[in-house]
Formats: C-alpha cells, structure tokens, sequence
C-alpha cells in the first residue's frame, strides 16, 4: 500500500501533460503578446529616459557652471579693463595739466624775456640818445665857454674822454 | 546561506517518504482515512472543500471502444461516470479489496472485464456503496467495455493552474494597458500593485535573465517572466485554504522543465553543440566517457529542474500535515492527554513550516527560473576560447549541484 502511496504521487498523467502544455503555451502567448511587450518596453525606454534627464542635466550643470565661471571672468576683465581706463584717463589728465602748467610757465617766461630785452634795448637806446645828447650839450657849453681857444677836434676828444669817465649806467 | 533552505525540504520530501512507509501518521491516524496527507497532496478529480464537501470535476476520456473505434466521453463529474455503467472503478487504496487485486492498468481491465463483468448487480451495488462512502474519487476509472486511451480529464492541479493563468492574466494585462498609458513609461509608477510587480520583473530582468544571458535577454526575458510568475503563483495558491499546488505535481513540473529544455536545445549555438559531441581541450581517450555524460547531461538538467520544483513543493505539504497527524498519532496510541499536548508543539512547527512554505514557494520560482537562464545562457553562449582554461559550464554545474 505504501508503494502504491507513492507511485500515485510520483505517477505522470498523460492527459495532464497535455492540458499542461497547453495552459503554459496559452499563458506564454497571452502574456508575450499583452503583456511583456510594453511592460518591458516601457521600463526600457523609462530607464533611458532616466539615464539620458541624468546625462542632460549634468551637461546643463556643467554649462552653468562653465557659464558662471565665464561671466565672472568677464567681469573681472571689465573691472580690470575700468580701473585701468580710470588710471590712465588720471594720468592723461595729470600730464595734460602738468603740460599746460609748463606751457603757460614757458609763456610767462618768454614774455618775462622778451619784456627785459625790449627794457634792456629801450635803455641802451635812451642811454645812447643821452650821451649823444650830453655830449652835444657839453661842447656847445664848453664852446660857448671856451669859444676861441680850442678847436673843434680837440673839444671833441675832450668831451669824449670825459663821457667815457662816466659811469656806465 | 541559500543552500540549507534549499536542502531542508527536499530532505524532508524523502523523509516523508520514508516515513509514510513506517508509521504514516497521517493516513492511519484520521477516521475512516479521512486525514490523508497524501491524498490532500496528490492530484485529484475534485475539488476539496472539507468540512464542507468536495465538489466533482469533469471527466474527458479519450477512448477504443469495444468496437475497435476511437471517441471522446465526457462527463460531468466522476460520480456521473460511474452511474452511466460505462465505468468501473479500477482501483483504490481507500479501497483495500481493490487495491490487492493490483493497480497495473492492462491488469485492471483485464480484472474489470473478466472480474466484473459476469456479476453486473455485484459491481453495481459495489459503485453505489463507493459512491455513498464517497470513496469513487481515490481510485482509477477503467472502461467497462474497452480501454481508456488517454485521460483527459480536468483535474484539480489543472484548474489551478489555469486559476493561475487566469490571476497572472488580470494582473498583467491591465498593468501593461498603464505602461502603453504612459505611467511608469513616461511618469512614474503607480500604486502598490504595479511597484511590486515592477520591482519583480526588473528582479527578473537585471538579476536572473541579464547575467546569465547577456545581450540575448530580450530574446528569451518573456519565457523567465512566464515561467517565473507562473511558478510562483501555483505555488502561493497551494498555500491558501481549499488550494492546491499544481507545481507539487511531478507531471506540471515536467512540463515546464520540457520547456526549458526545448528552449534551451533552440537556443544551442555551434559551440554548445560542439562541446557535447566533441568536447574541446580534453585528450582524446576521455572523449569516449565524457561525451555519454555531457549527452546525458542535457536531459539531466531539465530532469533535476523538475525534481527540485516538485520535491520542494510536495516536501512542505507533506510535512504540515504530517505534523498535523502527529497529533492523532500520538492520540490514537498514547491517549487524549498526550494528544493534547502533542498539539501544541506541533501547531507551531507548523506554522514555522508554513513560513517556512512562503519563502520556498519564492525560492523555488526563483531557482526554477535562474536555472532555466542559466542552461539556456550557456546554450546560447558564443564562446571566444578554444578550449583551454577551465569552461564557465563546469563551474556552473557547481552552482548547480550546491543548489
């Protein structure tokens, strides 16, 4: 009794067999065609999806992160490229002015120059006209004073040696 | 850590086994065999419902008429079969008159033309006692005039695996009408049904199908979905009430493992082929002895697999309600008392083994389905070596025998 206990257990039935087959094929086919597919299909394209949104936002941090560093380059150069126009807007205004100082000192100078000269020439002029003067005055004196006893000649060379006596300005 | 889950039952199959032939608890124990563990186990052509009843499956006979011609009977119901006159019962274990005569079908026929077909009242009044005791369900039916030539009949192992077709179908169809939806394709997954199937088909996918078969995953993924969800389902529906486990049925698990096999030798490549009749990188005087082994190899695989599913099964049935029939065991010879206290350390063993059963009907579904990638991954394999180092087959026929 016993063997035929387990004989019932382990005894394959042919009819089973079939009905089997055939209820796996069923399901294999039912669920291939309906169900596999777009289960498989979506969680693929939805791992795709994931993996590219991952991709694609790193890229975006990447190019932020890019764009960022650039934008604070640029406004470092700007910054830069500010303080050395001020700088040198500074130094053009500083040289100008020092020119112009220069300039006008120059000017001053000059006309300092020409103003003496043109006193120096205005005196020595006076100064001759003087001693012409002087001299006419003195020997028409002196000829008027000493009349008859001297010559002209030597009244004049008198009257020279006289002025060249005087002091000179 | 796997290996002792997948040991302890099937230990326990053989012990069950053994010990059905020894002290059969179980049997003896219940009144009028009522209690039969194998009986609950077994396939059957009704439904059990007990207390309440059972409730009778349709019989499908293809049939040689006494005539010699070849046609289908069908009945509704085994009981049914018997009250035609068509049927006798051919035997029974219940039965212990019927069952000394022999159960050899050619012997049966051959007893129920000669035996009982010169008494007809005999036989009649003894299919009316059967039927009464409720004891036609446990034997075979033989023609009266004839012989069966297949049986068709619906069995309760088959109903359930067409119970599980039927949930796998409900669960998945629908889910697949959200994925075309765009949930869980183009937004996230919904609900806790989809997460969790989800969460078991990408297990499937990533864990079982990809290493084993690498870029051909597609290809072969919707057979280890099948297999996998099916397995599993068969098996959780043995474990609820009035259930029964269609994969504790050596005939179901042959099924499945012919599958594998046929997609296995399907999926054999030039090399698979080649290392079974001319295996590489071994001297020639050992071709003789490995070529018979790596030959019979290939319908040893599909033969383990569907040992391993069925034994596993069987083995955690066997052992609750042989636990279960320690307690009238121990009563029938020890008294009420002892059976009152064999109750309580049984009643929690089972309830261990019972969770035990949870997990294995995971593990098993699991094993059935990493194998079959397996076999068929190695098949389908394009190797690149010619045979020189050690071959990923020997070790994995390692990993095989450890499990």
């Amino acid at each position: 009794m016993t063997l035929f206990l387990a004989a019932g257990l382990l005894s394959p039935n042919v009819g089973l067999i079939f009905w089997m087959a055939l209820a796996f094929l069923t399901l294999l086919f039912l669920l291939s065609k309906y169900a596999w597919g777009p289960i498989t299909s979506a969680l693929a394209e939805r791992e795709q999806t994931i993996e590219d949104s991952l991709t694609s936002a790193q890229k975006a941090l990447a190019e932020a992160k890019q764009l960022s560093a650039d934008n604070e380059k640029a406004r470092r150069e700007g910054e830069a490229q500010a303080q050395q126009i001020m700088r040198e807007a500074r130094e053009a205004a500083e040289a100008l002015r020092a020119e112009q100082v220069e300039k006008t000192r120059a000017q001053i100078r000059t006309m300092q120059d020409q103003a003496q000269a043109e006193i120096e020439r205005e005196k020595q002029q006076a100064l001759a006209e003087l001693r012409t003067e002087v001299a006419d005055l003195a020997i028409q004196a002196a000829e008027k004073i000493l009349h008859e006893n001297l010559d002209a000649p030597r009244q004049k060379k008198l009257v020279e040696a006289f002025i060249s006596d005087l002091p000179k300005n | 850590m796997t290996n002792r889950f997948f040991r302890a039952p099937l230990f326990g199959a053989l012990l069950a086994l053994v010990m059905v032939g020894t002290i059969a608890p179980a049997h003896a124990a219940g009144e009028d065999g009522e209690f039969d563990a194998i009986g609950h186990t077994m396939d059957g052509n009704y439904l059990d419902f007990s207390p309440f009843g059972k409730v009778e499956l349709p019989r499908i006979f293809l049939v040689r008429k006494a005539d010699g011609s070849i046609g289908l009977d069908v009945y509704g119901s085994t009981k049914q079969a018997l009250l035609t006159g068509d049927y006798v019962m051919a035997s029974s274990y219940a039965d212990e008159a019927h069952a000394e005569d022999g159960y050899g079908d050619a012997e049966e026929s051959a007893y129920g033309e000669a035996g009982y077909g010169d008494a007809p009242a005999d036989e009649a009044t003894a299919t009316q006692e059967a039927i009464s005791k409720g004891k036609h369900l446990y034997g075979g039916l033989t023609r009266a005039k004839g012989d069966v030539i297949v049986d068709f009949s619906i069995t309760r192992h088959l109903l359930f695996a067409w119970l599980a077709i039927l949930i796998l179908c409900l669960l998945f169809i629908p889910m697949a009408g959200k994925y075309k939806q765009g949930i869980g394709r183009t937004e996230a997954p919904r609900g806790k049904k989809m997460n969790m199937l989800e969460t078991l088909v990408l297990y499937i996918r990533d864990e079982v199908a990809r290493p084993n078969l690498g870029e051909k995953t597609d290809k072969f993924l919707p057979y280890l979905l099948t297999i996998f969800f099916f397995i599993l389902t068969c098996n959780l529906l043995g474990l609820i009430p009035f259930g029964a486990t269609a994969t504790a049925n050596i005939t179901t698990t042959a099924v499945l493992a012919i599958f594998t096999f046929i997609v296995t030798q399907f999926a054999g490549t030039k090399d698979y082929w080649m290392h079974v009749f001319n295996p590489p990188g071994i001297p020639w005087f050992v071709k003789p002895i490995m070529i018979p082994i790596e030959f019979l190899g290939l319908f040893i695989k599909p033969f383990a697999l569907a040992i391993r599913l069925f034994a596993n099964m069987t083995a955690g049935h066997l052992v609750i309600l042989n636990l279960i029939g320690l307690i009238f065991a121990i009563r029938a010879i020890l008294g009420d008392g002892a059976g009152w206290g064999t109750a309580v350390p049984s009643y929690f063993l089972t309830v261990f083994i019972y969770g035990l059963e949870v997990l294995v009907a995971f593990i098993q579904a699991y094993v059935f389905t990493i194998l079959s990638a397996l076999f068929i991954g190695m098949a389908a394999a394009e190797h690149e070596h010619h045979g020189h180092e050690p071959h990923a087959h020997e070790q994995t026929v390692g990993t095989e025998a450890v499990i």
